[in-house]
């Protein structure tokens, strides 16, 4: 019987240089923090959707102004923090390079500067949003540009870094997780360079880069991290090779192809060129084939290895994680039929489906790697009760949400196809309102237990002592 | 060694990011300079500070994250303003008091046009025209469900004033009529914000005149 985590990891953390334990222990905890603040924002938005009157006095509580502060802390605090966080230690290991000193003193400086540049931009980007300077209209990128600035100068520090880290490797072939965390650093780099950029910014110009910009953002940078993480994690912690490295390939190369040209998806039967929309419609179906090279190489990997999934902690949420991401992906190739999204667009079945890739499938996968690795780094173990609670809790909540939302979807979209007075959808819906506020509860109440389990696998004596010297 | 994308880390990080920045060129940055240029032989519509000032305000609430302005509509591009062509609109969209889809000059020198991605409330493209008063858009922004029972929309009170304005400045202010449901006093009086007047005055503002687009 093969026992993925355990006893082996009191000695795989052995030698690791507890410098860099802390460096990855603080891009995590500092993104753990932010999906605390960022859940509690969320929860508020979630239940002022059933009360509207809720904390209703302050115009920098105001739900328009809060609605960002959550998706933009999810976004750039919580998932993008924790993504790099574990590419220092899956681009390391991959490369190949000695744990005892993987990244040279000036690398550890800069990753640090870096780390501080992150937590500067998503903070002032909070005060930003709740001060009203909302750079509004203009979803994922709300934050007025000098907010933004340092995570840019952030993201271009990491990338550099990733690079010299897999040009010191000690191997000859690069492995496809650098693939994707690599480019993933220099996609979201001119991804969010466009939508800072100074030339387009009025009438359907605006709106072609807003296009590229919501799509890009979200499946050229988190997409990429979480496969890249995932072609680690997943062989790691069943201790067996992935299931066909060629599939990774063409996952990797169709990714970046289909996806780059579909963002007007998000725009059908807008006045924007007709041959923009048949591209996107056409490519998002494409996507099924990079989506399901990447599912099915995990799902392949994953085959015969029920016992090792039950007994592990961390394989579970990655079970989740891949699942999701292959199902949220087929929902969103449906929903760029013209038909599906003439029903279904601007109802709350894209919000919906939003939390079903960034909370099942991103999060999930981050949450499945942290509980595998951060372990391998630090020596320390989290409670296993804990992180059962924080799976059920976790799980029951996102699928309550989502399919309460995309019920409710259905509801809204019917509704307004048959024509009915817009106020009679806006009451039919509010059960769906209810659910996802309950899921809500139970997803937020998850990620207390998770910080709890994440503060107690942080870089402790054994690291310390341990650490270095093991390597030597 | 070779120039392999498996073996060398310069192929590794070259291939993916030249590709990428060739897909960028073509399907955003040559589409949007297109566009730009369309755009430009429009002119400028005029200057109008207080409705100018009602966007900032309306920007800066974020309305935009339950309201769109986009009725969207088959081939909405086959009709300018000349040609009077008018393009099947979807179902979902036809109840906002518009007879037309969205066309690319109604947004011109938007920065940025509001579009939007979600209703949660409805459409605002035509707002002006159905809801005409001054006054319905004061009482529904202190409180909505003074006006609409089942509304989902958060009250802005704070864009409201129970002090008397100073005298100097009363002209930017307007004063509510009292109705029931806004939960004032008997005797008590409320004032719109030079803020809230010039969301208002954005608001009617929004009436796709150029469109002839009636209920
Ligand atoms: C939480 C989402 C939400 C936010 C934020 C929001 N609204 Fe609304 N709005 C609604 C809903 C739901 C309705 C429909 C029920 C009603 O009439 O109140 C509505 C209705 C309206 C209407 C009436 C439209 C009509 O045709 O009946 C106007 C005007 C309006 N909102 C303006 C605004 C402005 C201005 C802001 C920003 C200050 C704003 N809304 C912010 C949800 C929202
Ligand atoms: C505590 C758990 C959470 C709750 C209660 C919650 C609630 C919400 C609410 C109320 C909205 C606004 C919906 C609307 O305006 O109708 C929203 C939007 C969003 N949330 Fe969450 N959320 C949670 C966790 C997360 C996490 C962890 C992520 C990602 C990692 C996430 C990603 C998003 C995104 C991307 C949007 C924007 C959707 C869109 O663009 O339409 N959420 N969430």
């Amino acid at each position: 019987m093969k026992i993925p985590v355990g006893i082996p990891i009191f000695i795989a953390a052995a030698g690791t240089d507890p410098r860099f334990a802390k460096l990855v222990s603080r891009y995590l905890v500092s993104a753990g923090l932010w999906l605390l603040v960022a859940s509690a924002v969320g929860l508020l938005e979630a239940f002022r959707l059933v009360h509207p009157d809720l904390l209703a006095d302050s115009a920098a509580l105001t739900f328009g102004r809060l609605r960002p502060v959550h998706v933009m802390t999810v976004l750039f605090g919580w998932a993008s923090m924790a993504l790099v966080g574990l590419s220092f230690y899956v681009v390391a290991k991959s490369a190949w390079l000695p744990m005892h000193k993987p990244m040279g003193r000036a690398e550890m400086t800069w990753a640090n500067v870096a780390l501080w540049l992150w937590n500067l931009g998503v903070a002032w980007g909070i005060g930003a949003l709740m001060s009203g300077d909302v750079n509004s209209g203009r979803e994922y990128r709300e934050y007025p540009w000098y907010c933004m600035a340092p995570i840019f100068a952030a993201v271009a520090i990491v990338g550099v870094i990733f690079y010299r880290l897999i040009a010191r490797r000690a191997v000859a072939g690069i492995y496809i997780s650098c693939w994707f965390i690599l480019a993933a650093c220099f996609w979201v780099a001119v991804t969010v360079f466009m939508g800072y950029q100074p030339w387009f910014t009025t009438g359907l110009a605006d709106r072609v880069i807003d296009g590229f910009y919501i799509h890009n953002a979200v499946g050229m940078w988190f997409t990429p991290l979480a496969v890249g993480i995932t072609y680690y994690a997943l062989p790691k912690l069943l201790n067996k090779p992935i299931y066909s490295y060629a599939l990774g390939v063409l996952g990797f190369f169709t990714h970046l192809i289909f996806y780059t040209v579909i963002g007007t998806h998000h725009y059908l039967g807008s006045p924007l060129p007709d041959w923009l929309e048949a591209v996107a419609v056409i490519f998002s179906v494409a996507m099924i084939v990079p989506v399901w090279s990447s599912t099915g190489n995990f799902l392949m990997t994953m085959r015969g290895e029920r016992l090792a999934i039950s007994h592990s902690y961390s394989l579970p949420f990655l079970v989740v994680g891949t699942v999701c991401y292959g199902l949220a992906s087929l929902q969103g190739s449906a929903q760029a039929l013209p038909a599906v999204q003439e029903a279904l667009h601007f109802t709350h079945y894209t919000v919906g489906h939003a939390h079903f890739a960034a909370y099942g499938f991103v999060t999930f996968l981050v949450w499945g790697a942290i509980y595998g690795l951060v372990p391998r780094i630090t020596g320390r173990e989290p409670p296993v009760m804990l992180v059962g609670l924080h799976f059920w809790l976790a799980l029951a909540g996102m699928a309550i949400y989502v399919v309460g939302l995309c019920s409710g979807g259905h509801v809204q979209g019917a509704s307004w196809g048959e024509g009915r007075p817009f106020t009679e959808s806006v009451r039919d819906v509010m059960p769906y309102m209810v659910w996802r506020a309950v899921g809500g509860v139970l997803m937020a109440s998850s990620h207390v237990i998770f910080f709890v389990a994440l503060w107690k696998m942080r870089p402790g004596a054994f690291t310390m002592a341990f650490g270095a010297q093991g390597g030597r | 060694m070779p120039f392999s994308v498996h073996t060398s880390h310069r192929a590794i990080l070259l291939l993916p990011a030249g590709l990428y920045v060739v897909l960028v060129l073509l399907c955003a940055v040559w589409p949007a300079l297109r566009l730009k240029a369309e755009e430009a032989r429009t002119p400028r519509p005029p200057h109008d500070a207080l409705v100018e000032r009602g966007r900032a305000v309306y920007r800066s609430f974020n309305c935009v994250t339950c309201h769109t302005q986009q009725v969207r509509g088959y081939e909405a591009k086959a009709f300018d303003l000349e040609g009077r062509r008018v393009v099947p609109v979807f179902t979902a969209d036809a109840r906002f008091g518009t007879d037309a889809a969205s066309t690319a000059r109604e947004y011109d020198w938007q920065d940025p046009p509001l579009l939007g991605t979600q209703r949660t409330g409805p459409d605002l493209l035509g707002v002006g025209l159905r809801l005409p008063g001054a006054q319905w858009h004061y009482w529904h922004l202190y409180a909505p469900r003074s006006v609409s029972p089942d509304s989902l929309m958060p009250p802005h009170a704070f864009l409201f004033t129970k002090d008397h304005p100073p005298p100097a400045e009363a002209m930017d202010y307007d004063e509510v009529v009292p109705i029931e449901g806004l939960g004032l006093e008997p005797g008590e009086r409320l004032w719109a914000t030079p803020d809230a007047k010039a969301l208002v005055e954005y608001l009617l503002s929004l009436k796709r005149e150029a469109l002839g687009g009636t209920r």
